[in-house]
């Protein structure tokens, strides 16, 4: 065996020579089905590599133009679907304020936030409903949730509303399960507290609503939940935290309730007692 | 070494492409020049006889396959003429331009005698006819190969240079 390898190498131009021309000679030597059969098998193999080659050009520029044309139709549907997310969002939204508008026994006027304060707190925000709808000052502004806050101006179509966290509001609130009355307040606009007596009977999770004290917003109306109980070095009060229904930074619809502040008429009779003396 | 299979391949396509298109445009009486001839002539003359019977047996192949009659017909006819054109590389064996001329009319007809000896073997053709088509044919052939040949001589050893100074 060895000697023959010596051999080839020594006459590999005799040996290339003798092994390209048996090659020939026995493609020659075949049948003409025989030869179709090699020149197909050559074909294939010899042109293969080229026309896969030429094939996945042509797929890869395929592919290119396939690439841009599904990234325009994805952008389009992202489009069309995020659209169909939000109405289907908002159609949820509505049904659940339809319902609750049918459970609520006072008058509503419905509207939706259109602007909001520009600075980080949520003190007030923008709606697109006034006088000529119906809002008048004082007027309660609620959603679904609970308490939004209370309207502090009033222009022909829009209206400003005081959220819950102004720090400058004060809601009268009390505990859902015994009544025990407070004041809900805020200092930086993100913490809402209520100053309860020591011996308050106050309890985490209990549920805080409208008392219907404070002459604007109507009895019963969710607040929060209360979450932490602090009792500091005060000896007269313990502080409640208390964690919001509403969600202040996504209020989108909500309703104006149509009820005149019960100072109203207080003022009112106030002003008659005067005129008459 | 894979550089220069991939230029000479590349040569390959555009000589078969120039043959089947422009060359049949340039027949003097039915007369063409042989590209590939050419082709192989020089790279025999530049690489010597192994790389010429390889590269005059796939490029047989090659033409057996895109045009074929007889399987092995170019193959063989190509590979006995790139190891009679590898004998005289030009590394090893300095010609001029007059025994350049005689090499290729000696390939030319070693070439086509081989070819059409295959023809007369398989399909029984008549030996006359071979002789006959190997002097008004074959002859004039080479002259024309040898013209085509000379002038791409003239373009690497007259042009090129001083197209680069």
């Amino acid at each position: 065996m060895r000697w023959i390898i010596e051999l080839i190498f020594r006459y590999k131009n005799i040996s290339s020579l003798l092994l390209t021309a048996i090659l020939s000679l026995a493609m020659l030597s075949a049948n003409t089905l025989q030869q179709q059969k090699i020149a197909r098998g050559l074909t294939l193999t010899l042109f293969f590599p080229f026309q896969f080659a030429i094939s996945q050009i042509q797929q890869a520029k395929y592919f290119f133009s396939e690439n841009k044309k599904l990234k325009e139709e994805i952008t389009a549907l992202n489009l069309k679907c995020n659209t169909l997310e939000q109405a289907e969002e908002e159609n949820k939204r509505l049904r659940k304020l339809i319902g609750f508008r049918e459970q609520f026994n006072y008058s509503l006027i419905p509207a939706r936030a259109i602007a909001r304060e520009p600075s980080h707190l949520y003190r007030s925000i923008i709606i697109n409903s006034g006088q000529k709808q119906g809002v008048e000052l004082y007027m309660p502004v609620i959603n679904k949730s609970g308490i939004i806050g209370k309207v502090i101006q009033v222009m022909p179509n829009i209206s400003m509303v005081e959220l819950l966290t102004d720090p400058s509001g004060r809601v009268s609130v009390m505990t859902k399960k015994n009544n025990e009355v407070g004041i809900v307040e805020t200092v930086d606009g993100r913490k809402l507290f209520i100053k309860y007596k020591k011996h308050a009977e106050i309890h985490i999770y209990d549920t805080l609503v409208t008392s219907g004290l404070g002459g604007i917003y109507p009895r019963g109306l969710s607040v929060g939940i209360v979450t932490t109980i602090e009792e500091k070095n005060d000896p007269l009060f313990k502080y409640v935290i208390i964690d919001p229904t509403v969600d202040f930074e996504h209020i989108e619809e909500l309703f104006v309730i149509k009820s005149s502040p019960q100072w109203s008429l207080l003022c009112s009779e106030l002003d008659s007692i005067g005129k008459k003396q | 070494m894979i550089a220069i299979s991939i230029k000479w391949f590349a040569f390959f396509c555009i000589c078969l492409i120039l043959q089947t298109s422009l060359i049949p445009l340039i027949a003097i009486l039915g007369i063409q020049p042989d590209l590939l001839f050419a082709l192989l002539f020089f790279i025999c003359m530049k690489h010597g006889v192994i790389p010429g019977i390889f590269t005059g047996f796939f490029m047989g192949l090659g033409l057996d396959l895109y045009a074929p009659a007889l399987l092995g017909q170019h193959a063989l006819s190509k590979t006995v003429t790139g190891f009679f054109l590898g004998n005289f590389n030009e590394k090893i064996f300095r010609t001029d331009p007059i025994l350049k001329t005689i090499i290729i009319i000696i390939g030319f007809l070693l070439h086509d005698t081989l070819f059409n000896g295959i023809q007369l073997l398989k399909n029984g053709e008549q030996l006359s006819h071979i002789l006959i088509q190997l002097l008004t044919v074959t002859i004039p052939r080479a002259v024309y190969t040898i013209i085509i040949i000379l002038l791409v001589y003239f373009w690497d050893s007259e042009i090129k240079p001083n197209l680069r100074r």
